[in-house]
């Protein structure tokens, strides 16, 4: 399998009237055809503006996209004209929101808004198009498909309204599918009906995903690789098993310990990351993280970490920390006996 | 279901079993029904929403009862009718000993300083142009307990016990982060020395890493204060940390209620089974062995619950009892630990 997209020193601002959020502040990654990238990190810390940036759905004033490149299919997103970028949307790279409301045209019936796209990027008729969107809706389990064609979305629960949205997202063949905390409004039961259904779609179309979140736990059961992001940096990432087992940044291990487990009873005490999240109209100098780091260096606070290759960790698992985190937690360990 | 150990009528059994425990607070029978109304000059009722429709369960001195369920199910509807903060269409509420649901004006009040509430979002729960100090103190001043002096030193002394410092006694709420302004709420709720908190959903909305900070204070002062927790939560996993009981619901009703780690390790009615079996583990190597039980449909309406079993239409067990035969009682299949279903009867 090859590389699908290359995000480059991707760095977007906003310049509000209260200063300039730092939002993503160089962000690079590779994403593998068919691979599942998982994102998580704190509230703020640049994940959706991230994806919007990549999407070209940055608003332009406030925002800009200061710097980087996104090479996709070999051409830079980022230097597309607004037409060029609306047909890559949809045809190639969908996305998938939090609130499907909010990206569903209430005064518009579900059927026309999966057929507008079927027409535009793939040339279809109506008809054909009609047929083509109740085979969608049937695909996402949404019963009786032919007759809620002509439904309106406030006709939909929650649950039906996100397949709907995954309906259109994938309608024409995606090969990247970005999906923005597409299941943090739903209720468990109804988040793993969707869980279900993506990865089941993901193996029979095979597309690209990156699946942004806060939970830990939704990563853990559909990603290849996660990647942890602060301060609108990637402070890890890699196979997910060797990040989640494995964390060499305090930040990711500070996240796997303040979370409490399903299968865990209750007795251990939480372990909490102390302070609050960095506030984005700074601009960051060092690593983003160091203020509530316990391990924090005094380098950590001059100098911003690159992302390195972890020694004798799986190939891919990458670090961004000055501090050598497994060997201060065996010196710490060593020295409470 | 055969682990079914013996079937007795909740009531009596609860006597028995724990004797040695104080009730702090027992529901019986409550009911909260919203009318939906019709009309534009005459309104007229044409049907009710049973966000709770007869609820029954004890909550005992010093324990947290976790509360969860589906979004709609009631859970926030039932902790304000428990503090008469809604008036409740039938049943009764019975806290330290007396009937709340008769209770009004003077004595409820006094009542209302024993048992507090925190909410959810701390951006919208706390009026922006207070400062930290006259929020705080606020409860103080309602109920006309302490001189000005008393007070001001009485809340930062609170403050303080949240984790704050009483340092920014006069900033204004925007001035916080998130888990800095639920610790204001709860400084807030603790002011009049209260023994029972009904806390809904007080972490939801805060960041992952600093929902930790807020739960071990809220553990930290239940010691302290010996203090008794009504959790309302979504997060299944942070219920089972920090409940001593939960409590399951389903449209307006409870399904399941037991000492949290026999319902956790062992649930006996099927929507509290498929609800767990939904919850992400963060863990890859037992997510791969993770086998879920997927629910089919959506939540009925609570305008319009089904015939039989409140959960017959989405659940994978049913037979014919379960659309025939009205909704199941709680009844106690093992010690302490109650259900509501046919299957286990
Ligand atoms: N349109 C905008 N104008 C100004 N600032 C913005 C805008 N959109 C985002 N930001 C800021 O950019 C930063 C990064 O936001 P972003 O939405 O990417 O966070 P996130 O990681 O997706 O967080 P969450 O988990 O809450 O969704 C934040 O500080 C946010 O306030
Ligand atoms: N003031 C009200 N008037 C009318 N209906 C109401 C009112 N408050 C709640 N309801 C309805 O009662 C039902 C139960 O609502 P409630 O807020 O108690 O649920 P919940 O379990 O707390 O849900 P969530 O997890 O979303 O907070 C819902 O159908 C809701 O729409
Ligand atoms: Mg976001
Ligand atoms: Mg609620």
């Amino acid at each position: 399998m090859g590389v699908l997209m290359e995000v480059r020193d991707l760095v977007t601002r906003f310049y509000t009237q209260e200063g300039t959020v730092y939002a993503v502040n160089g962000v690079s990654y590779d994403l593998q055809e068919g691979e599942t990238l998982g994102i998580v990190g704190e509230s703020g810390s640049g994940k959706s503006v991230h994806a919007l940036s990549i999407m070209g759905l940055i608003p332009q004033p406030p925002g800009k996209i200061e710097s980087g490149s996104v090479m996709f299919q070999g051409r830079d997103l980022l230097k597309l004209s607004r037409d060029q970028m609306r047909l890559v949307r949809g045809a190639e790279i969908a996305m998938i929101f939090q609130d499907p409301m909010t990206s569903l045209n209430p005064v518009l019936k579900i059927g026309t808004q999966l057929t507008e796209g079927l027409k535009l990027h793939l040339g279809m008729t109506q008809s054909q198009a009609e047929n083509r969107a109740a085979e969608l809706l049937d695909m996402v389990g949404i019963p009786d498909a032919r007759k809620r064609l002509d439904a309106y979305p406030h006709q939909f629960s929650g649950g039906m309204r996100q397949r709907v949205m995954i309906a259109i997202g994938l309608s024409c063949n995606p090969k990247l599918l970005i999906a923005d905390e597409p299941t943090t409004a739903l209720d468990v039961t109804i988040q793993a009906q969707i869980i279900e259904l993506i990865k089941q779609l993901k193996e029979e179309l095979g597309m690209a995903i990156i699946w942004i979140t806060h939970d830990l736990g939704v990563v853990a059961g559909i990603a290849d690789t996660l990647q942890v992001m602060y301060g609108g940096m990637i402070l890890e990432r890699g196979p997910i098993k060797a990040v989640m087992h494995n964390p060499h940044n305090a930040y990711t291990l500070g996240l796997m310990n303040s979370l409490p487990r399903l299968d865990e009873d209750g007795n251990r005490r939480l372990q909490q990351i102390e302070g609050s999240p960095p506030d984005m109209r700074i601009e960051p100098v060092g690593d983003p993280f160091a203020p509530r780091n316990p391990y924090a260096t005094e380098r950590c606070f001059k100098e911003r970490p690159p992302l390195r290759q972890v020694e004798g960790s799986a190939e891919g698992h990458l670090v961004a920390a000055w501090y050598d985190l497994p060997a201060v937690l065996k010196a710490e360990a060593a020295q409470n006996g | 279901m055969d682990s079914v150990v013996g079937s007795k009528v909740m009531q009596q059994q609860e006597q028995t079993q724990n004797e040695d425990r104080e009730v702090i607070l027992s529901v019986r029978g409550l009911k909260k029904h919203f009318p939906i109304t019709a009309g534009i000059v005459i309104q007229r009722q044409v049907g009710a929403v049973k966000a709770v429709d007869g609820v029954d369960f004890d909550v005992y001195k010093g324990e947290t009862l976790g509360l969860v369920g589906e979004s709609g199910c009631g859970k926030s509807t039932t902790g304000r009718t428990i503090l008469q903060l809604y008036r409740p269409t039938a049943g009764s509420v019975v806290f330290e000993g007396k009937e709340l649901t008769t209770m009004r004006g003077n004595e409820l009040r006094q009542m209302r300083r024993r048992m507090q509430i925190i909410f959810q979002d701390p951006f919208a729960s706390l009026n922006p142009r207070m400062t930290v100090g006259n929020i705080v103190s606020e409860p103080l001043l309602v109920h006309n307990v302490m001189s000005k002096n008393e007070r001001k030193e009485y809340v930062s002394h609170l403050l303080e016990k949240v984790g704050l410092n009483p340092f920014y006694i006069n900033r204004y709420p925007h001035e916080f982060s998130g888990g800095q302004r639920q610790r204001i709420g709860i400084a807030r709720a603790l002011a009049l020395n209260p023994s029972f908190i009904v806390a809904d959903e007080p972490i939801s909305a805060l960041d992952v890493s600093i929902q930790a900070q807020v739960v071990n204070l809220l553990e930290d002062l239940q010691q302290e204060l010996n203090l008794t927790y009504l959790f309302i939560a979504h997060d299944l996993s942070m219920v089972r940390h920090i409940c001593d009981r939960v409590a399951v619901m389903y449209l307006g009703k409870v399904v399941e209620i037991g000492p949290t780690n026999l319902v956790y390790d062992n649930p006996l009615h099927p929507y509290t089974q498929a609800l767990l079996s939904a919850v992400p583990v963060p863990d890859p190597e037992v997510e791969e062995k993770r086998r879920r039980i997927i629910l089919t449909g959506d939540v009925p309406s609570p305008a319009n619950p089904p015939q039989g079993c409140n959960f017959s239409t989405r659940c994978p067990v049913s037979f014919d009892l379960c659309y025939q035969e009205p909704d199941p009682p709680l009844i106690e299949a093992e010690p302490g630990h109650f259900v509501a279903c046919h299957r286990v009867l």
